[in-house]
């Protein structure tokens, strides 16, 4: 793995996505977008032998991807709705990626609790809060998109370098799952052995979230500008 | 195997962080924060599934779980919020609110 | 031995708490004022207080003798004080036997006549060890014949201007003034720090009364303090006393310095008794240096040349205050110290040369200086100056007894002088200018009456107390050098045409009133008249106690002659008399000062006797009496010599201060200011500058790591 390569990659996927955050100070968004799309499916090709000899790793690759491509379009998105629709790829990439790392129950959870439930509020919001005539001019440009993505994209080179100065070996042998019981049993076991006071403190957490959150939503507002309630 | 995965991982941390800063919108942060919390799930499975030590675990995935649930509940109380602070205001834009400082 | 209680009527604790009465008046005083009790009852507990005190002080007096006759150990001495009236059994050089020889004069030891009361252990001296040691300053009270005489007339002459003060205070309605009852409390607490001024039995008691006296001084001073000029007086009495108390200090501690390594285990360096003893041990060298250092508080309290100016300033403070300074419970402090330390000054002949030059400037100058004022206050200030300067003559001249003679009638007449004058200031609306009214005798004849006994008295009038005592002084001056005696009856002249240059041009002429004194002025109330009379009563006969009625060919007017009961009294205590000093001139010599005293209140008549609009001395004397009228410039010569150069030296330290100083710290804190100023900016309220802060952080601390891990191998 030549790290030259490496550094040049992360290099110009940061000023791609610099490129690409809205607002950006040149409008080469499509072109910016594109570099940046190359970008990725280089990095996905130089994951995919990381797979190696996996029997996944071609799914892998095609995951990462999507996933990867996008978070991007979730960050650069300028209007929000298609940003959470481009969330939800990412979970089911990720999901997916789970079912690959034989995290079946978890995966199944993730969808049905993101997909299902977090996205739907968060498409109520997006919709309550939207106004006509385009993205709202906050959308349209990004705050201080130079120092955030250089800070970003210096942080991942840190980490990833670190990965891959590791190189393939890196982590021990798949672990064979225990296959007379199934993904979820075994879950559902450690759950309620080891972590039994977690799961009662998260149902408490749960509770209180919800309280807090009628408690919150029924509040009146007065607004500065009418002042008067709502 | 498992670098793969922790490569990804980083890439999704590392882009919802960036989101986080730089755009400026209530519910697209939210949403960035959501998407680091993608990359931690994925690379606790992943540690769990390839372990260092040799002895794969559930812990990961246990975690996972509840990982889901503190996302659940973040995501009511925040949006709430965020209702709420929309309702004041009338915009998404978290620079009108700079209330965090010493006057 | 006898028992103690035979020898005194009343306990000697008991005259003990005769200092704190007045301060329990003032205390109760200020508890009224916490209260918010109504002002005009005020006086009652003063007054009450003080004449408490002033009757002890009455029954002290009697008792102090027989304690000093007692503890004197001389019999002949004791009788004599006892059965005094008549007999002349000392064996002093008198008046009328002028051949008596001079020569020098080998003081006697040093006597410790008195008693010593112990009220508590005060400071501990030394190191721990001496705790056991009995090494404590202890606030002592000593009592003899001379506290006896000084503790008297200043209880009853503060007791006579606090009920003076009752109508004083006031206005014409009978409204009392706007503090009225801080005024009173004043009066109480300047009476009970003089009290315990005169009964200290140690120098650091002693100290402690000075510097309360002279701050009870300020406060009444300044009483009026949102008048800027009663202000700066206060001021200056306070800052001019602060020099001569700097001298008093240094004095007391070289007392300690060299007296400490004669004193055996238990005794205290600092108490009389025990300096007294010891005193003739020292080196001359250490003797002067005391002397001089203690003669500098006494210059200052005193009022004397060169530290007397802030005496006529304190005419700002209201007239009962003026008589209380001039007449009992300031000025006579110093005289009191000199006196109570004549076994100190006697024992150094440079000292007591220092002290009668210093006495004859001040009395020749102060007296010039009053003979060309017009503010009746000042005049009687300078007058004050000139008398005390008088008294420092008599105990340079080795006759203290003489100056205690004179401070104790001069008490009487001054406070007189001083609260008549009030009297005429307070129906005159505040206007005390001589040019501005005339004869006011028609309109104030109590007042008149009164000033008239307290002028003659001043003046030197024979028969009147001041004769008496002025005599005396005036003998001992002839016997020092007859120089300073010829200085003094011209300074005895002088102050009876001044004296009633300001009578006449008050009381006599036409009736002219000032627009201020409103349109029917009128005589005083009683509460005011009432201790005038009673003053002036003290002011014709308080000399004869200092003199004896005896026929004979030495005796003036055929039958009476100076030293009489006061003398023999003051003689067992610790005033050192030098006996030649009496011996000076001679019979002839008081009917000249007698006469010298009618020449000057006649030329004072010829001049003045009409109250005319123009001064005619200020036509015939011309410059000189300009010179008068300017106060010798003095003033002038301090403000260009000490006040302004100091006042450059504070406004130097003062821009050092403030430039060089402050702007150093300025740029020491410069740098974190700045720092702050930068690092401000990143706290903008921005949530997302925060995070963004965040992730900088952590991705510093993952390449830190990195780094590490790279350099650890």
């Amino acid at each position: 793995m030549p790290s030259a390569l490496f550094v040049i990659l992360l290099t110009l996927g940061g000023a791609g996505l610099y490129l690409a955050m809205p607002g950006g100070r040149f409008h080469v968004g499509r072109a910016a977008l594109i570099v940046l799309l190359g970008a990725a499916a280089v990095l996905v090709s130089l994951i995919a032998p990381l797979a190696g000899p996996h029997e996944h790793g071609l799914w892998l690759a095609l995951l990462a991807l999507v996933a990867v491509v996008g978070a991007l379009r979730v960050i650069t998105h300028p209007r929000p709705v298609y940003s959470a629709l481009y969330f939800l790829l990412v979970i089911i990439a990720v999901g997916g990626m789970l079912v690959l790392l034989d995290a079946t129950f978890l995966a199944a959870a993730l969808l049905i609790i993101y997909a299902g439930a977090i996205m739907v509020t968060y498409m109520f919001v997006i919709m309550l809060a939207q106004k006509g005539g385009g993205p709202a001019p906050y959308d349209r440009a990004a705050r201080e998109p130079l120092i955030g993505v250089a800070t970003g994209f210096v942080l991942l080179a840190a980490l990833t370098g670190r990965v891959l100065g590791a190189g393939g070996e890196l982590g021990g042998a798949p672990a064979t799952p225990e296959a007379s019981l199934s993904n979820i049993v075994q879950v559902g076991a450690r759950l309620l052995t080891q972590y039994v006071v977690g799961v009662e403190i998260t149902g408490v957490l749960l509770l209180v979230a919800m309280v807090g959150a009628i408690t919150i939503a029924r509040r009146r507002a007065v607004t500065e500008q009418e002042g008067e309630f709502r | 195997m498992l670098a793969a995965y922790l490569l990804i991982g980083a890439g999704l941390f590392v882009l919802g962080l960036i989101g986080f800063v730089t755009r400026r919108n209530l519910i697209i942060m939210f949403l960035c924060t959501e998407l680091m919390f993608q990359g931690i799930v994925l690379n606790l499975v992943a540690f769990g599934r390839y372990p260092l030590d040799g002895h794969p675990t559930l812990d990961g995935q246990a975690f996972g779980l509840f990982l889901l649930a503190v996302a659940a509940a973040e995501a009511a109380l925040a949006l709430a919020l965020i209702v709420l602070l929309y309702r004041y205001r009338d915009t998404l834009d978290p620079n009108v609110w700079k209330l965090l400082k010493d006057e | 031995m006898l028992a103690q209680a035979s020898t005194t009527l009343l306990p000697l604790k008991l005259y003990a708490t005769l200092p704190f009465w007045p301060l329990l008046g003032a205390i109760v005083v200020g508890l009224m004022i916490a209260l918010r009790a109504r002002a005009e009852r005020a006086w009652w507990p003063i007054v009450a207080t003080v004449a408490v005190s002033a009757l002890l002080a009455m029954v002290f007096v009697f008792d102090a003798g027989r304690i000093t006759a007692h503890e004197s150990g001389g019999e002949a001495h004791a009788t004599a004080a006892q059965h005094a009236v008549g007999e002349t059994s000392r064996e002093v050089a008198h008046a009328g036997e002028g051949s008596a020889t001079g020569g020098e004069w080998t003081p006697e030891p040093a006597r410790v006549p008195g008693k010593t009361i112990t009220l508590f252990r005060w400071i501990s001296l030394g190191e721990r060890t001496s705790l056991q040691g009995g090494q404590w300053i202890a606030a002592t009270f000593y009592f003899d014949s001379l506290t006896g005489v000084m503790i008297g007339f200043v209880t009853f002459v503060s007791l006579m201007v606090v009920i003076y003060s009752i109508g004083y205070m006031r206005d014409h309605h009978g409204h009392p003034e706007r503090g009225y009852e801080r005024f009173f409390a004043f009066l109480g607490l300047f009476v009970f720090s003089m009290a315990t001024l005169v009964f200290a039995g140690n120098f650091v008691l002693l100290y402690l009364g000075w510097e309360l006296v002279g701050l009870c001084s300020y406060l009444l001073i300044g009483f009026y303090y949102p008048k800027p000029s009663a202000a700066a007086a206060a001021k200056k009495a306070f800052i001019v006393n602060r020099i001569g108390d700097f001298g008093f200090a240094l004095g007391i501690f070289s007392i300690y310095l060299f007296v400490k390594p004669l004193t055996h285990a238990g005794e205290n360096p600092l108490d009389y008794a025990v300096v007294f003893h010891y005193i003739h041990q020292l080196a001359p060298g250490q003797i002067t240096t005391i002397g001089l250092l203690l003669l500098c508080g006494a210059l200052g309290k005193s009022a004397q040349f060169p530290l007397y100016v802030w005496l006529p300033d304190a005419m700002e403070g209201p007239s009962p205050v003026s008589a209380l300074i001039h007449a009992a419970t300031m000025v006579t402090a110093g005289v009191y110290m000199i006196a109570r330390c004549s076994p100190i000054f006697a024992a150094s002949q440079a000292v007591l040369n220092v002290i009668v030059v210093l006495g004859v400037i001040g009395a020749v100058m102060a007296a010039t200086m009053a003979m060309a004022q017009f503010d009746m206050k000042r005049i009687l200030a300078y007058s004050t100056i000139s008398q005390l300067a008088y008294m420092f003559v008599a105990l340079g001249c080795g006759a203290p007894d003489s100056g205690i003679f004179h401070v104790y009638t001069h008490a009487f007449f001054k406070a007189l002088l001083f609260l008549g004058a009030g009297s005429v200031m307070h129906q005159m609306g505040h206007v005390i200018d001589l040019r501005k009214f005339s004869g006011l005798g028609r309109i104030l004849p109590h007042t008149r009456n009164t000033m008239l006994v307290g002028c003659l008295a001043l003046a030197g009038f024979p028969l009147l107390a001041g004769f008496w005592s002025k005599d005396e002084i005036v003998h001992a001056s002839f016997q020092y050098h007859p120089a300073v005696g010829v200085l003094m009856l011209a300074t005895a002249a002088m102050t009876a045409y001044y004296t009633f240059r300001m009578y006449f041009l008050c009381f006599h002429g036409p009736t002219r009133l000032p627009d201020e004194a409103g349109e029917h002025p009128h005589e005083s109330p009683r509460v005011m008249t009432i201790p005038l009379y009673v003053l002036a009563v003290g002011a014709a006969l308080a000399g004869y106690l200092g003199v004896t009625v005896a026929g004979g060919a030495h005796s003036f007017l055929g039958f009476l002659r100076p030293h009489g009961l006061l003398h023999h009294y003051l003689h067992g205590s610790t005033i050192i008399v030098d006996e030649n000093a009496h011996a000076g001139g001679g019979l002839w010599l008081m009917y000249l000062s007698a006469l010298l005293a009618i020449g000057g209140i006649a030329a004072a008549w010829l001049r003045y006797g009409t109250a005319p609009r123009v001064d005619p001395d200020s036509i015939t004397l011309g410059r000189l009496w300009s010179i008068w009228n300017a106060k010798y410039y003095v003033d002038e010569f301090y403000d260009r010599a000490f006040v302004r150069p100091l006042r450059g030296l504070g406004r130097l330290c003062f821009a050092i201060d403030r430039n060089g100083i402050d702007g150093l710290i300025w740029v020491v804190t410069a740098v974190p200011r700045g720092l702050g100023a930068g690092l401000r900016l990143i706290q903008n309220g921005a949530m997302q500058t925060y995070a963004l802060g965040m992730a900088i952080g952590v991705t510093a601390l993952v390449l830190i790591w990195r780094w590490m891990e790279a350099a650890g191998g």
